[in-house]
């Protein structure tokens, strides 16, 4: 069951890898990064994550721009020009389900999210995490051993969390709000009751580029 | 740049705050008990929710159906009259419901099972006193699991309540075939839904009647919950509340990960296996068997197989005629009332 978990995620990264390692076709060019400064490529995002249903939260993160390559083709007859992007990507998120105390935890991952942007702004982005922790915390907590019953100081679980979110979003050139995103996100939970436990949530924020002089 | 950035972290820590307050608060007042606790045992952190009025720290554990069921899936009008007298613990079985934990399929046994709910009553003494007394209710696999913990240590318990409880896996498949047999005869004789119970007879006819398999086993066990919906129709059982459990107790993925995984690791050691008949004799506390007369889960010859064998000098069979699996939710007020006298009587 593991192995055929990790192989959809295996096969997501080779592809982001090698895609982007491929030859260079006539209607792709690099485009000269608007500015080499770390803070004018860095992007902070905040938003709210969960299931709507059960455990909900707010999740924080920050984007980093790696690469980026303008892709023209024809379509129709009309040139159309999109923005590739890959961006070093991390998050740190806190969950929690207010009707049941059992559903708490917080997360980080980091990763690689391979970006599209049109003309008009749209984007569709896939994020991978391979490298995801999510701890759990749980209310009043005790640990029994054999006769000895004591109290768990801050209760809870570590799991290995790696994730995938595939996405749409609107980009705001040179305004603080830099953007939105809308992702649907796959998370896996492992090693959870001997197996390893899919989660799914939904993520909507913003985008902020504080060097943006446009409020 | 940097006051926006201070601004909204200030936000994201406060809420963060908020939320961790919610997450950990209790309320362990006696009279009015609802609390979340977890037990850690052996690799599994397991939540029981306490709640109910223990005054007199009198508690009724439960143990759900399953295995894989939830532990608050017993709330109802049936419970809630017990909660207004007693304090009752509703328990997440270890891969259960919100169960977490790490630990290999191979660990996972009914003994462990038994251990965990030894474990849960070490809990519950540490929070309310040593001075808490306790009954035990087991529904369905509940039935089989309150057996093998009873059979461990009867000496925490004041008394046993086994409702529709499956203290015999092993036999149980056999049991269906004769049970559909006798029910189907008896329907199609009375002239209520006879295309359904024929159509039983072809489903029985599909089935090994000499070898169990699981897929048979689970074949005949979708049918009896079927045929009682049918009984419900031609208004031989009444019709059940839907309980108290909101949507919001249980993430539905995470319930219906864990039900398919504690049953794909404990099916094999159950059906066709697992089996208290002979050593019921060693329960001696007092008992109380509550069954519905048309329970096609698990027939209602369990009931007075039950009963006969129990070890207890201090013993009650009670069918409820209009039920079939759950006569907590078609017949509460006479399910909470037999719970309530059973308890009082042996508090």
């Amino acid at each position: 069951m593991k192995r055929k978990s990790l192989l959809p995620l295996l096969f997501l990264l080779q592809s982001t890898v090698f895609s982007y390692g491929q030859n260079q076709s006539k209607d792709e060019t690099d485009t000269p990064l608007s500015s080499a400064y770390f803070w004018d490529r860095t992007e902070f995002k905040v938003g709210l994550v969960g299931t709507v249903f059960w455990s909900n939260g707010l999740s924080v993160g920050a984007e980093y721009l790696w690469k980026e390559n303008e892709k023209t083709k024809t379509r129709r007859g009309e040139e159309r020009t999109n923005i590739h992007q890959f961006l070093f990507n991390g998050n740190l998120g806190f969950v929690t389900n207010f009707s049941s105390k059992t559903d708490t935890g917080a997360y980080t991952n980091f990763g690689l999210t391979w970006r599209r942007t049109n003309k008009k702004g749209r984007q569709f982005s896939i994020e991978l995490n391979p490298l995801g922790y999510y701890r759990s915390f749980l209310p009043e907590t005790y640990k029994v051993n054999g006769e000895s019953v004591d109290k768990v100081f801050l209760p809870g679980r570590g799991y290995y969390a790696p994730s995938l979110s595939v996405g749409i979003g609107r980009q705001r050139k040179g305004k603080v709000r830099s953007g939105s995103y809308f992702n649907i996100n796959y998370t896996m939970r492992t090693p959870y009751n001997s197996g390893a436990l899919p989660t799914f949530s939904l993520q909507y924020g913003f985008r902020f580029n504080f060097n943006n002089k446009k409020p | 740049m940097k006051r926006p950035l201070v601004h909204t972290f200030k936000i994201v820590v406060l809420a963060i705050a908020a939320l961790l307050l919610n997450a950990c608060s209790n309320d362990h007042t006696l009279g009015n008990l609802d609390a979340t606790v977890f037990v850690r045992h052996k690799g599994a952190d397991m939540p029981a929710y306490i709640k109910g009025n223990a005054e007199e720290k009198v508690f009724l554990i439960t143990l759900h159906g399953g295995p894989g069921g939830l532990g608050l899936g017993f709330r109802g009008k049936a419970f809630q009259q017990i909660e207004a007298n007693y304090g009752v613990v509703y328990f997440d079985q270890r891969g259960s419901g919100m169960s977490q934990g790490n630990y290999s399929e191979d660990d996972v046994t009914i003994d462990l099972m038994a251990e965990d709910v030894l474990a849960l009553v070490k809990v519950i003494k540490r929070i309310y006193g040593n001075d808490s007394r306790f009954f035990l209710l087991g529904h369905s696999w509940g039935g089989a699991l309150g057996p093998a913990t009873l059979l461990k240590d009867q000496s925490e318990f004041l008394g046993w309540i086994n409702v529709d409880g499956s203290h015999d896996p092993k036999d149980l498949y056999f049991e269906y075939i004769r049970n559909f047999e006798r029910v189907a005869a008896a329907q199609i004789e009375l002239g209520n839904s006879v295309p359904f119970w024929e159509s039983v007879y072809d489903e029985l006819d599909k089935v090994d009647q000499n070898t169990v398999s699981l897929d048979d086993f689970n074949r005949l066990n979708i049918l009896a919950f079927d045929a009682e919906t049918y009984l419900n129709d031609d208004g031989l059982i009444n019709d059940e509340e839907s309980g108290n459990v909101n949507v919001s107790d249980y993430n539905v993925l995470t319930f219906f990960w864990n039900i398919f995984k504690i049953q794909s690791i404990l099916d094999d050691d159950l059906i066709g296996e697992l089996s208290f008949t002979e050593q019921l004799s060693e329960i001696t506390l007092p008992s109380l068997v509550l069954w519905g007369r048309y329970d096609m889960v698990v027939p209602e010859f369990y009931a007075q197989e039950a009963f006969d064998n129990l070890g207890s000098g201090e013993k009650k069979l009670v069918i409820f005629e209009r039920s079939g699996h759950s006569p907590m939710f078609s017949e509460p007020n006479k399910f909470a009332e037999e719970v309530l006298q059973f308890m009082g009587q042996y508090k």
